[in-house]
């Protein structure tokens, strides 16, 4: 009894430190280490080349960023950013652990390449050459499938882990880029067209999920479960998608190119502007926002929780919350929209989330 | 301030990437390059900003002491164009466009073999932590891969017949310095290709210091009477050391002055001429008249005719 109250007096009184941001800053070599409550870039730490994306370690002890250009893993700390060790591999532009932590699938954008490597060890199992651009992975929740969209030739590929072949490949669409695992189906995000289109792996039937506008490119389990946030490139916006229905619920106008997100424990968005150098925090549930100055080309980004009860865990204990692009398990969504003449069932008014100066307060501009 | 700068510089360029080239490369069915064209949009304003900078710092200083005055400034037009197309990624686009395709093949089939490409902060771990002094390394290691690469171009006698449109310039100016046939350009990208296999591509966050390299280069084409003193000659290549190599009596293996940034390099091999007090004309005396007179168009034209010639023995080098 004493003991228990103790405890909770412990996680009450123990400080609650700030969650750390760290976003991949692509276009000069660092990785910029946030503060998420002050909002300052409170360190740079120096890569080799060209950092893109990151994912954790299974046991939630590393976070692992992807630096292509320098041909190298950089192992980090969460919790400190302090760099762990250094593994030499090649080209590793999107990379995630399959969920049975055995796996480490590596997709080469510019090599045309999918690596398997064993997660423990990082011995490389098996290389499959693919015909253009693998571009990001997603896996089955058993893990025995890898699903890499290919950009350059518009196709998904399925790669058997167990046999370590590819099992089939199949047309999607102009330019595939995000693909999650969702309820039983792949979400793929089409840069060459205005939609998300969910692909069976069973059937291999194609079918547009919903439309956020013109370069749609990739998507997001939100923390809850019950949201996905897919982001369009040319529109430059972030959709909020019911992740039953796949209705969209808003989207928020947001100059600078979103491209990837991540969530801290009260479900707010962090998301990367591409082309304008930021990074952007939105509180879903209330519209409040800020930017944040980073480096060029800001790509890949992860949120450690450090409040008490919370470690790198987090990022896949929650229902959506998973690292990456790992699989929400879930009843399948109803019938999805047939391929053709398809149109948004609720007219969805756009939100606009203004630019902001680097050090702007968080706001709540619609309401 | 430099943060001011360079976040002015971020949202300009992410402004107009988004509302002009991303729209446009969508239309055209082209957002799988989308990477690709943020970088290249990237090198063209960065492109201008250097022809601005080393317009503003050489033109006042070809006006202030020039070596040699002409009526006519005809040739230095080719010259320009020839900036011009480099620097605002024009022919690196076109370049990109043909060759990213092998480029890829063959950096896969370099992964399968097994071979990790290092940089030379796989050799030099100090460097890690240090990525200033890591472009520092760079830039001496590249300058000595310049220096030979240079020497190769004077030395065989093919790759004379194409290095020669770079010293056929009877007027020399600072836009000299992208005076070169497009072969010759594919053939540095392949030497300085090959030598990124084997230590990597330098850092290339430090745009300042890039600007200054560039500023140095153009300065050492510059029709200025300009040196760096008795000690300053013999760490940056001034427009006195390189006016050397261009002169008519310099030309083919008989060059002197090699260096591209640094003159260390001609004084450890012996190619350094650091006495010649004079500012000698500049040119290929043997150069095919096309060379001299003629724009980039009958330039590029006549180098593919003469390294053809050079290669069937028909062409004195």
């Amino acid at each position: 009894m004493w003991r228990a109250l103790l405890l909770v007096l412990a996680f009450w009184a123990a400080p609650a430190r700030a969650d750390l941001a760290y976003v991949l800053n692509s276009g000069d070599a660092t990785i910029s280490v946030v503060d998420t409550q002050t909002r300052a870039e409170i360190r740079r730490i120096p890569v080799l080349r060209e950092v893109h994306h990151l994912v954790v370690t299974p046991d939630g002890r590393s976070l692992v960023v992807g630096d292509s250009g320098g041909n190298e893993l950089i192992f980090l700390d969460p919790e400190s950013g302090a760099v762990q060790r250094r593994e030499r591999i090649s080209n590793p532009y999107h990379l995630e652990y399959s969920p049975d932590g055995r796996y480490l699938v590596v997709a080469s954008l510019r090599r045309d390449q999918v690596d398997i490597y064993e997660a423990a060890s990082l011995n490389l199992l098996q290389r499959f050459r693919q015909p253009d651009k693998p571009s990001h992975v997603a896996f089955s929740p058993d893990s025995r499938w890898a699903f890499v969209t290919l950009q350059g030739s518009g196709q998904v590929a399925a790669v058997d882990l167990e046999a370590r072949q590819t099992a089939w490949v199949q047309d999607v669409g102009p330019e595939p880029a995000g693909i999650i695992w969702h309820r039983g189906r792949l979400i793929v995000g089409l840069m060459g067209r205005e939609d998300f289109v969910a692909l069976d792996p069973s059937t291999r039937e194609v079918r547009i999920a919903f439309r956020v506008g013109r370069g749609a490119h990739t998507i997001f389990p939100g923390p809850d479960g019950r949201t996905l946030y897919a982001t369009s490139r040319v529109e430059s916006r972030i959709a909020e998608v019911d992740a039953e229905t796949l209705e969209v619920r808003r989207i928020f106008e947001i100059a600078g190119g979103p491209d990837c997100i991540a969530f801290d424990s009260e479900g707010r968005l962090y998301a990367t502007l591409r082309w304008t150098g930021r990074l952007m925090v939105l509180d879903p549930a209330t519209g409040e926002h800020a930017q944040i100055r980073v480096g060029r080309s800001p790509h890949g980004v992860f949120v450690m929780p450090r409040r008490p009860g919370l470690d790198a865990a987090f990022a896949f204990q929650f229902p959506g919350a998973r690292s990456g692009t790992r699989p929400m398990e879930a009843p399948p969504p109803p019938g999805l929209a047939a391929l053709d003449g398809y149109v948004p069932a609720v007219p969805v008014t756009p939100v606009r989330v203004e630019a902001g100066s680097p050090t702007s307060r968080l706001r709540a501009p619609w309401r | 301030m430099w943060d001011w700068i360079a976040d002015r510089y971020d949202l300009f360029t992410g402004w107009a990437f988004e509302i002009v080239l991303q729209p446009l490369m969508y239309r055209l069915g082209l957002m799988d390059w989308a990477d690709e064209a943020f970088l290249w949009m990237d090198f063209l304003v960065f492109g201008l900003i250097q022809v601005v900078v080393v317009v503003v710092v050489c033109l006042p200083l070809e006006a202030w002491r020039p070596v040699e005055r002409w009526e006519s400034r005809r040739k230095v037009l080719t010259d320009v164009a020839y900036t011009l197309l480099a620097r605002l990624g024009i022919l690196p686009m076109i370049g990109f466009v043909l060759f990213f395709a092998a480029q890829s093949r063959i950096e896969a089939m370099i992964a399968d073999s097994g071979w990790v490409p290092p940089t030379l902060e796989t050799f030099l771990p100090f460097l890690r932590e240090e990525p200033f002094l890591a472009l520092l390394f760079y830039i001496v290691v590249l300058d000595f891969a310049a220096y030979w690469h240079h020497r190769f171009q004077h030395r065989i006698g093919w790759w004379w017949a194409l290095h020669s449109i770079h010293h056929a310039q009877t007027q020399m100016t600072f836009w000299t310095d992208d005076r070169n046939h497009i072969l010759d350009d594919i053939l540095a990208a392949a030497w300085f290709g090959a030598i990124a296999v084997l230590i990597g591509v330098p850092p290339g966050q430090f745009p300042i210091i890039l600007l200054v390299l560039r500023l140095a280069e153009s300065l050492s084409h510059a029709n200025v009477r300009l040196d760096f003193g008795r000690v300053g000659e013999r760490l940056i290549v001034s427009p006195r050391f390189h006016r050397l190599h261009h002169g008519v009596l310099s030309v083919g293996a008989e060059g002197k002055n090699y260096g591209v940034l640094l003159p260390v390099w001609d004084w450890i091999f012996g190619t350094a001429d650091f006495h010649r007090d004079h500012y000698p004309r500049t040119g290929d005396p043997s150069a095919p008249r096309a060379y001299v007179e003629g724009g980039w168009l009958r330039q590029q034209a006549a180098g593919f005719r003469e390294i053809w010639r050079a290669v069937r023995g028909k062409r004195a080098s």
